[in-house]
């Protein structure tokens, strides 16, 4: 066997974690039952990895089969279902002894996760569970509110059974998990193919006066194109996803365009929170600027929600 | 509702005529036709007010009950006078809207499951509650469960409170005879298929008439502008704004909160008159919301419907809606509704 093979074929196994080896191995399927059973596993994993390699050296491992051996490294790191599993109930059970966890597995790589809390000396509730929903292919998991007590437990356990090092709340909250998904996997803007949008004038409902003024009509016309492209191009011609609301906490100074004396020697910005809130939110966003009510383009704070998957925001001076 | 015209003339500056010649209800309602058509419907709002100042009158004020009108929500009304209402027969009313509500819930016209008919109604005055000596008593009327257990101890339960009042009404007192009673506006708190009852009750014994007073942005504006201007020695709540934007096909709702003192802060920055607020000044302080709102979100608040103001004196819904938080200016924010109802009423 070459010595580069041998050399890889070593640091292939040395990468491999005890407690998996002997998948792995078995997965693998170049070394037989009967070798596997010649080593002592409990030994120092030095020793055991110089047996293995010698082992593969007497069957002549070549390049191949090595690489092989890596692919299968490779998928068992990806994910492992069962362990996740195990896991994670393991860690709430212990912090909590009273605690319900049930699993469903979905199509999409997706676990679905019901948690019925209780404390040391009470059952668990199981009219208030919490759900959470894990993409195992993604560093991504949604959770229904309604935790307060329990979310730091549940990161916990969500992070280690994931084998992550962190979890970050972020700020983006809806009712419906569709929405959240198309968000979060940037998946909206491929629901509808874009088609032609030169739609022309009289196909669009503009509600124009007949007897005004053929000029002005031109001019309205013309903004009203303006305002609608720039929609378009803001918001796409696709649906947009369902969003209730999107939050904003201002401490900004107060700078008027209307008299430029009130409020010029104060300091301290003015505190604010500002809350739009629409069963389609982003929806209702996108025809404010056509209606007249807004400015096109918007605010690219209201515009960027989908793309910054936020919908809560803290804005300062710079 | 930008442009106000200073020289309109205002409803109060209304000529009493016949007083003479009075049947009960109709002529009533005729001299209020004949002065409305003199006037046009014009918002009469005066171009300024007095800011709302501690003053209750120096009368024997029950705090206690006062106490119990704060941190409440009422559902507002305008109430036409009342033609011969006594304060020395409130007894006698008791038993009266006592004896009409049993019957009606026995009729079966406003039945709720499971609804007791062991009640008691009672009739009182609310001493203080006026804005000058003219001004009538208001009065208060409660509907109480009475407790069916033996126990003395237990407190009956407030199914319905209703109160009556009148804050600096001369305009309107100026113009009824002495058989009628002015309170014009209406506070309710309980069911509505309650108020409908005690409300039918009302206006068959004494011929009035309810009518539901909604608020409008434009004065929904000046209460915020009042309220913020209002002295307060600690805020409890802070200062909030609700737009009803009038986009389809789905509704949109932008609230707008603003620190108390932030609010405080620019409103002494665009008062200008010592002791009051002008329609002005209301115009700018809003504006003034409206473009820090604009220079954030390209929005133009001002196309879209207020429809909620709420300070640490006073919230309000356009729908007609009040909770009055702050005992010191209870008489400022009722002397403002009490303005708006008898607006209604003229």
């Amino acid at each position: 066997m070459d010595e580069t093979v041998a050399e890889f074929i070593k640091r292939t196994i040395l990468k491999i974690p005890m407690n998996e080896l002997i998948t792995i191995l078995k997965a693998w399927d170049f070394l037989s039952e009967n070798q596997l059973q010649t080593i002592n596993f409990r030994q120092r994993k030095e020793s055991v990895v110089q047996h293995l390699v010698w082992l593969c050296e007497e069957k002549q491992a070549s390049v191949n089969d090595a690489a092989l051996l890596d692919i299968i490294c490779e998928d068992v790191d990806l994910f492992d279902m069962k362990q996740f599993k195990n896991s994670f109930k393991k860690i709430l059970q212990r912090a909590l002894k009273n605690v319900t966890v049930s699993f469903r597995e979905t199509e999409e790589n997706a676990v679905w996760i019901r948690i019925a809390w209780g404390t040391q000396y009470t059952k668990p509730n199981q009219y208030k569970p919490t759900y959470v929903v894990y993409y195992s292919q993604t560093p991504y998991a949604f959770t229904s509110s309604r935790l307060r007590r329990n979310a730091p437990l549940l990161g916990q356990a969500l992070t280690v059974a994931s084998k992550h090092h962190q979890i970050v709340k972020m700020d983006l909250r809806s009712r419906y998990l569709d929405s959240l998904k198309a968000i979060v996997f940037k998946q909206y803007n491929q629901i509808f193919e874009s088609h032609n949008s030169t739609t022309p004038l009289q196909e669009r409902n503009l509600g124009l006066d007949v007897n005004m003024d053929s000029r002005i009509i031109h001019e309205n016309i013309v903004e009203k194109e303006r305002v609608q492209q720039i929609t378009q191009e803001t918001f796409g011609d696709y649906p947009q996803p369902q969003l209730e609301f999107a939050q904003y906490k201002l401490e900004t100074k107060f700078k008027s365009d209307l008299n430029g004396s009130i409020l010029a020697e104060r300091e301290e910005p003015l505190r604010c929170l500002i809350k739009f809130s629409s069963p389609h939110l982003l929806e209702a966003l996108k025809s404010l600027a056509p209606a007249g009510i807004a400015d096109a383009p918007l605010s690219p704070l209201l515009t960027c929600i989908p793309n910054k998957r936020m919908n809560y925001f803290k804005i300062r001076d710079k | 509702m930008d442009s106000y015209d200073a020289s309109e003339s205002t409803p109060r500056q209304s000529t009493s005529s016949r007083p003479e010649d009075y049947f009960i209800g109709a002529t009533f309602l005729q001299k209020r036709l004949e002065s409305v058509r003199k006037q046009t419907s014009f918002v009469p709002t005066p171009p300024r007010r007095k800011i709302p100042h501690c003053s209750l009158l120096q009368e024997d004020v029950d705090l206690q009950k006062v106490a119990f009108l704060l941190h409440k929500q009422w559902t507002l009304y305008s109430l036409t006078p009342l033609y011969k209402f006594s304060y020395s027969n409130l007894k006698e009313y008791s038993r009266l809207l006592n004896a009409f509500i049993v019957a009606e819930k026995q009729k079966g016209l406003a039945v709720e499951v499971g609804e007791d008919f062991n009640i008691k109604v009672i009739f009182s005055t609310l001493l203080g509650i006026k804005g000058t000596q003219r001004d009538p008593e208001a009065f208060l009327v409660q509907i109480l469960s009475k407790s069916q257990l033996p126990s003395e101890n237990r407190e009956s339960k407030v199914l319905w409170t209703g109160w009556f009042c009148c804050i600096f009404g001369d305009s309107l007192l100026e113009t009824v005879s002495e058989d009628f009673t002015c309170l014009p506006l209406f506070l309710a708190n309980g069911t509505e298929s309650n108020t409908a009852i005690i409300g039918t009750w009302f206006q068959k014994t004494f011929d009035c008439y309810f009518s539901p007073l909604a608020i409008n942005a434009f004065n929904l504006s000046w209460m915020a502008a009042m309220w913020t201007a209002c002295k307060m020695d600690h805020y409890v709540a802070t200062t909030e704004f609700l737009w009803s934007v009038p986009c389809s096909p789905q509704s949109l709702d932008i609230s707008y909160a603003i620190h108390p003192e932030d609010a405080k802060a620019l409103w002494d920055s665009v008062h200008k008159t010592p002791g009051e607020v002008t329609q002005e000044e209301v115009d700018l302080f809003m504006d003034c919301l409206y473009s820090h709102f604009h220079r954030h979100f390209k929005i133009h608040l001002s196309a879209t419907r207020l429809v909620r103001v709420s300070t640490s004196v006073a919230s309000a819904h356009t729908d007609g809606k009040i909770k009055i938080l702050c005992h010191k200016y209870l008489i400022g924010v009722l002397a403002y509704l009490t303005e708006l109802a008898i607006f209604q009423i003229e």
